[in-house]
């Protein structure tokens, strides 16, 4: 095992770096646009701040839910034409950031949309009642308010997609969960399966343990 | 004690209505009202659940929409404003609520500071109002605690030294007492006259409880069904006998033990146990 272990670390270190990469990417394209689209979402819905704009409230929240359908391999492919538009080309692990992105921004939006739903109506009244803005609604009491389940959200995010990034395998994508699939499982090298695995869950754990103490650390209710 | 001869009221409705239905599918609507606060009193508006008293009150800052009539604060009527300019005149109506709403991730003393953030004040004059209004309200101590750790009544205290914070011309209270046991009640109805003597903000409180209408008010409108049925005097705590809201006093009183509406007994006792919303 030592020895396989030896000759693996170099495919190891670059998987690793390869779930990193897209880990990355995905995960800013998550909390910049679907932070956004998520936050919009909310907003919209009936009796917030912007719950006159209705028809975006209908027309986001299907497109969350047709987008979130997609079992994440069939998306894979299905968007593997704008893929390579994109990304210029349609494997790789930059190639397979662009479905892991679109996925994640419209998971993260359903995340954030329901997060946000934990702030008490009563408080963003209070706000409204003071004069503030819809915009200062999201920063001094939405944001404020709902920070520690913001973080918790995530977490799960990050959590989900270095599982989702392990798909992205098919298409070449790298990283450690292709590392897995393509020696431990297609070649039966139990033992790469099983670094892969222990690698995986020292990943998710730390994530998880992050994510729960600054969760804790930022939740003064 | 009539003060109908002021001039300009602090707070007027003119013939408000709004439909409207309450969550459990009650219809708590107004029915076209008109009412008139003058600038200094202490108003207060009592009945029975449902029967409209919070959508009154909330139609003084337009939380709620009326669906016609005008509603005039401060010589300004604001279903006249713009998104920008309601934002404006609400700046200057503070408002407390009977669950506090406050933000539990912020400090006491960053609680306070919000509704002046929120209008842009200069970061030395929102210190200079923290510090006086937390002063007011006896929780100077606490400026940089969580509400977390505070009690109830703190809690409404620091909600009220909020609402005071910008110097508003007017205070509305939403049942500011209910979640809380009768002792604190006392202190907070003493917070409440305090504000109105001393910086002579006109108050229009909404309360089920007679006790705190008959401690705190100049004036009460009592309403039922949506309307306003009777308005009356109150001087050194006395609800006039052979008015309506006498009679409920004799009515649910007897209740109590107290065979006869006069005097009254300084317990207080509710006229309606309504159950606490969220």
């Amino acid at each position: 095992m030592l020895e396989t272990l030896e000759e693996l670390l170099p495919e190891i270190l670059k998987a690793t770096g390869e779930t990193l990469l897209m880990m990355g990417i995905c995960l800013s394209a998550a909390l910049v646009l679907g932070g956004a689209l998520g936050l919009l979402v909310f907003l919209t819905s009936r009796g917030q701040a912007l719950g006159r704009y209705r028809a975006f409230n209908l027309l986001a929240n299907g497109v969350i839910n047709v987008v979130r359908s997609f079992p994440f391999i069939i998306l894979l492919v299905a968007i593997s034409p704008f893929t390579r538009v994109v990304a210029g080309t349609s494997i790789g692990p930059l190639a397979a950031s662009v479905p892991l992105s679109i996925a994640a921004i419209f998971y993260f939006a359903r995340l954030i949309e329901q997060t946000l739903r934990d702030v008490p109506r009563g408080v963003i009244e209070a706000a409204e009642a003071m004069g503030a803005s819809p915009l200062q609604i999201v920063r001094h009491v939405l944001l404020v308010e709902a920070r520690s389940g913001l973080v918790l959200a995530v977490t799960v995010l990050a959590v989900s997609f270095l599982s989702y990034s392990a798909v992205a395998g098919v298409v070449g994508g790298g990283g450690i969960g292709d590392l897995a699939i393509r020696y431990g499982y297609y070649r039966f090298q139990t033992d790469v399966m099983l670094i892969t695995i222990v690698l995986l869950v020292a990943l998710v754990q730390s994530i998880q343990f992050l994510g729960q103490w600054l969760a804790r650390r930022v939740d003064k209710r | 004690m009539s003060r109908t001869n002021s001039p300009a009221p602090a707070i007027e409705l003119r013939g408000v209505s709004r439909r409207f239905t309450d969550p459990g599918g009650q219809n708590v609507g107004v029915q076209p009202t008109s009412l008139a606060v003058p600038a200094g009193e202490i108003h207060g508006i009592i009945g029975f659940s449902g029967a409209g008293k919070s959508t009154l009150l909330r139609l003084v800052n337009l939380l709620e929409r009326p669906d016609a009539g005008e509603v005039i604060v401060h010589g300004q009527d604001l279903t006249r404003l713009s998104a920008a300019g309601l934002r404006q005149a609400r700046h200057r109506i503070g408002m407390i609520f009977q669950h506090f709403n406050l933000l539990h991730n912020l400090t006491v003393a960053e609680n306070v500071a919000l509704p002046m953030r929120l209008s842009g004040e200069p970061a030395a004059r929102i210190r200079e109002r923290v510090a006086a209004c937390l002063d007011f309200v006896g929780l100077a101590a606490k400026a940089d605690v969580h509400p977390g750790r505070l009690s109830g009544g703190q809690k409404q205290r620091v909600a009220i030294a909020r609402a005071l914070a910008p110097e508003p011309h007017v205070l509305l209270a939403d049942e500011p007492t209910s979640a809380l046991d009768p002792r604190t009640t006392l202190d907070l109805l003493g917070v409440l006259a305090d504000a109105n003597r001393r910086f002579g903000v006109t108050i229009l409180l909404v309360s089920h409880e007679m006790e705190v209408i008959r401690r705190l008010c100049h004036r009460v409108s009592v309403m039922e069904a949506g309307q306003i049925v009777e308005q009356l005097d109150i001087a050194n705590g006395r609800i006039p006998e052979g008015s309506r809201l006498g009679g409920w006093l004799a009515e649910f009183g007897g209740t109590t033990g107290s065979a006869s509406p006069e005097p009254i007994e300084p317990a207080p006792h509710h006229l309606v146990q309504e159950s606490a919303h969220a």
